[in-house]
């Protein structure tokens, strides 16, 4: 027992510094976590529509691409293609990063047609939302609350804004933390599509 | 040119520093030659640092390190901190601090010639694995290829008075370690059985803990008063491994006061000694490697962390290997009564090492867990305040007790006195909870904290005398010290249990109610300043249509890295703070955040008790 307690801070300091070693090899970069949810199933959630209450749409209407909603419209026919894929932004009006990515989104609307763009309103009050997407405009298929973060806690939200790509399975293909940029659009995303 | 000589001053002190490792079987230095060469390498590592001062003030942006971190319209006080404000500087500064301190050990110590050089020698083996370090990965006086006539600028973040000394006392907290690691070591190697060198290790490690004890505090009143979020310390993982050599460092503090019973227990100091080093160097692993992300992280670097892992792992491998063939033997055994003294002593230990570990574990344990499962978890505030804070409160409790304890019995001295003042003070604590907010935790750190006060006060004025003297105050320093971690005990509970945060919509002209106080926002004022572009707003603070006074948060914009930074204003008072930060605008509507934070005047008040018998104690015998 003495013997082993004797050699305790030796064994202590191999076990972290090989811990260390691995952590530098692999260089992991603590700016740019990985995601538990890459390739995995979009988590369920429900989120009621800013401009209409009645209006819901859930991760089972983005699952199975069926009777996606726009905007104030319950249900639009032109939506339910196959072959569709969605764009989940995470924003907010208090949140000025994302007014600096927010005109890419106009550009991704032009420019793939088969893209639903669900914009999540994350923890604000919906009147700033409104008020926010009036003075920048409104890029959004579809946008949704998020007042208690219910929904970010899910999707495992690190900081505003955040985007996710979603393809027609269901399954997240792309995540990406902090506003998007044109390079980031051109060099990742057109590429998924 | 500046970086020429620079470079070339570098080299030749650790050229001077490696001869003197050379081993006595090869060739013997007499020790007059041994000090010279010691003091010369001291001396050109000071030339190699003073010259990359000179070239951060003249804004020689030929140099790279300079064009990197300097601009030239930047005040002067924050061209010289830019020196130490990024890795490489950074890493020269703790070099030359490690040369300086045994420069002035060589001056002040009277221990005999042999263990002088040992000492040294572990000294320069240190010095010269560092200088490696910043000649192949992180040299300061690389030459800049392009021709250019500004920098790119120093981070705003750091533009601050407290930020330009921070990383020079920190440091001389982390490396004073490195002299107490090398007393430790030689003391290994001694053949002699005479114990000057705990009596020596012991004013060196209260040195590095002043020291460190001020530059955390000093780190910690910046994130106060500049990040803006209403608190002073955020279990941040850089915080955590500056608390970490702290604690351990004052484990050995007290560990090495046991001489004074006559109790010696070599194997834990120079274990503490070692330990004290190695987590220093942790830390600047941790943070220069780039693995923990914070404002500490410049530029990381693969290939800088990976040789901070090896330096870490051969100093604290080696330190514990010698450490385990070379183990001093415990001379006497341990008086370890019921409740006397050492043993308080020893349960204060243990106590600071669990905590150590607890910290140790919870600021590694993401690291390890994305090693193995490749998910990332953060550990924060929660953790720490959960299983910190409840190992330190039965080590509060002894302090209240350690100053009535005894070395050799059982006995406590003047009981009697100490109990009736007890009851009193828990009687009036208990009162004041009971008609004001009662809050468990509040309660228990009031009582505490006034419990530590009140025994070291007690004890003070048994030892009164009425000639005030210096060695007077020399006697009764440690129940200073006490009185200022009592202090700063209440000040930490008030202030982290009692606060409150508002927010508010403001416009110019309004007013608004704070308890009996009354805050108005006066102007908003944008100034243009020397490097930056500043947005003031004015506050006035009322009470019953007296000004008190006016509180002035801003927001600065550095047009040089195209970053705002938030000031927050605060209003100091002794009982209260007010902390106003500035948040976004709409409509000339400002939105506004205000903390009432009670008692955080006590948290610095404390430190600078603390730092002060400190600084008494190195006076000391």
């Amino acid at each position: 027992m003495n013997k082993v307690l004797k050699f305790l801070p030796l064994i202590l300091l191999i076990t972290v510094c090989i811990f260390f070693l691995l952590f530098i090899i692999f260089e992991k970069n603590p700016s740019n976590p990985p995601s538990a949810l890459l390739n995995k199933e979009i988590p369920e959630f429900s989120t009621k529509s800013l401009y209409n209450k009645y209006v819901l749409l859930s991760s089972e209407n983005i699952r199975r691409n069926v009777n996606l909603p726009v905007n104030n419209n319950a249900y639009t026919n032109e939506n339910n293609i196959q072959n569709k894929y969605t764009i989940i932004n995470f924003f907010a009006s208090w949140c000025t990063p994302c007014r600096a990515e927010h005109n890419l989104f106009f550009e991704i609307k032009n420019n793939y047609q088969n893209v639903f763009l669900l914009g999540i309103a994350h923890k604000d009050n919906p009147k700033d939302s409104i008020k926010y997407l009036n003075e920048e405009g409104n890029p959004y298929s579809f946008v949704g609350l998020d007042q208690d973060g219910k929904i970010a806690l899910e999707f495992g939200v690190f900081g505003l804004p955040e985007t996710f790509i979603i393809n027609n399975n269901g399954k997240i293909i792309f995540k990406h933390i902090g506003p998007l940029t044109k390079e980031i659009i051109d060099d990742e995303i057109s590429i998924l599509f | 040119m500046i970086s020429l000589i620079g470079f070339s001053a570098l080299c030749l002190s650790a050229f001077f520093s490696i001869t003197l490792l050379i081993p006595n079987s090869i060739f013997k230095f007499k020790i007059k030659f041994f000090l010279l060469f010691f003091r010369l390498s001291t001396f050109l590592i000071c030339i190699s640092f003073v010259s990359l001062i000179v070239a951060y003030v003249s804004s020689d942006f030929s140099n790279f390190n300079v064009f990197q971190n300097s601009h030239s319209n930047k005040p002067l006080i924050y061209k010289i901190s830019g020196t130490w404000g990024n890795h490489e500087g950074s890493i020269l500064l703790w070099l030359c601090m490690i040369s300086i301190y045994g420069f002035a050990y060589s001056l002040i110590s009277n221990a005999l010639d042999d263990f002088k050089i040992n000492v040294l020698k572990i000294q320069s083996s240190l010095f010269v694995i560092f200088a490696f370090f910043i000649i192949f990965t992180s040299n300061p006086f690389l030459v800049n290829s392009v021709k250019v006539d500004e920098g790119l600028g120093l981070n705003p973040i750091l533009q601050d008075p407290a930020l330009a000394i921070h990383p020079p006392m920190l440091y001389m907290g982390y490396v004073g370690f490195s002299l107490v690691f090398s007393l430790g070591m030689a003391s290994l190697f001694k053949k002699s059985r005479d114990t000057n060198w705990i009596i020596e290790t012991k004013k060196w490690a209260i040195i590095s803990w002043t020291f460190l004890t001020a530059g955390i505090a000093l780190g910690s009143y910046w994130a106060y008063y500049e990040l803006g979020w209403g608190g002073w310390w955020f279990w941040d993982p850089v915080e955590n491994i500056s608390l970490m050599p702290w604690i351990v460092g004052l484990a050995l503090v007290h560990s090495l006061i046991m001489i004074r019973g006559e109790q010696t227990i070599e194997r834990w100091i120079v274990f503490l000694s070692i330990l004290c080093f190695s987590l220093s160097i942790l830390g600047t692993f941790l943070v220069r490697s780039g693995i923990l992300t914070s404002v500490h992280s410049f530029a990381s670097d693969a290939s800088r962390g990976l040789f901070i892992l090896l330096i870490f792992f051969l100093i604290t491998g080696f330190g514990f290997l010698i450490f385990l063939i070379k183990s001093p033997a415990n001379k006497n055994n341990l008086q370890l009564l019921l409740i006397n003294k050492t043993s308080a002593l020893i349960i204060n230990n243990i106590l600071m090492i669990i905590a150590m570990l607890t910290i140790l574990l919870g600021t590694i344990y993401p690291i390890f867990i994305e090693v193995l499962t490749n998910t990332r978890v953060s550990v924060g505030g929660p953790y720490f305040n959960a299983t910190v804070l409840p190992i330190l409160l039965p080590g509060f409790l002894l302090m209240s007790i350690a100053p009535v304890l005894s070395w050799q019995s059982n006995k406590i001295k003047k009981f009697r006195t100490y109990v009736i003042f007890f009851l009193i003070l828990s009687f009036v604590v208990f009162l004041h909870s009971y008609f004001t907010v009662f809050n468990t935790w509040g309660f228990i750190g009031l009582i505490l904290g006034s419990w530590i006060i009140l025994a070291s006060i007690i004890s003070i004025i048994l030892r009164f005398q009425f000639l005030i003297s210096f060695n007077y105050i020399k006697s009764i320093n440690s129940f200073i010290a006490h009185i200022g971690v009592g202090i700063m005990i209440i000040g930490i509970t008030f202030s982290s249990v009692y606060q409150k945060e508002y927010n508010f919509n403001i416009s110019v002209g309004q007013e608004i109610n704070l308890n009996e106080n009354i805050l108005k926002l006066e102007n908003i004022k944008i100034m243009e300043e020397k490097n930056y572009q500043t947005l003031k707003a004015s506050f006035s603070l009322k009470q019953k249509n007296d000004l008190i006074d006016y509180i002035l948060p801003a927001k600065n914009y550095y047009p040089v890295s195209k970053m705002i930074t938030t000031e927050a204003g605060i209003y100091h008072d002794w009982l209260k703070d007010i902390y106003i930060t500035l948040g976004a605008e709409d409509n000339n509507i400002w939105n506004i955040k205000v903390y009432i934070n009670p008692l955080v005047s006590f948290i610095w008040i404390g430190v600078i008790i603390m730092i002060f018998s400190g600084l008494i104690a190195i006076f000391k015998r």
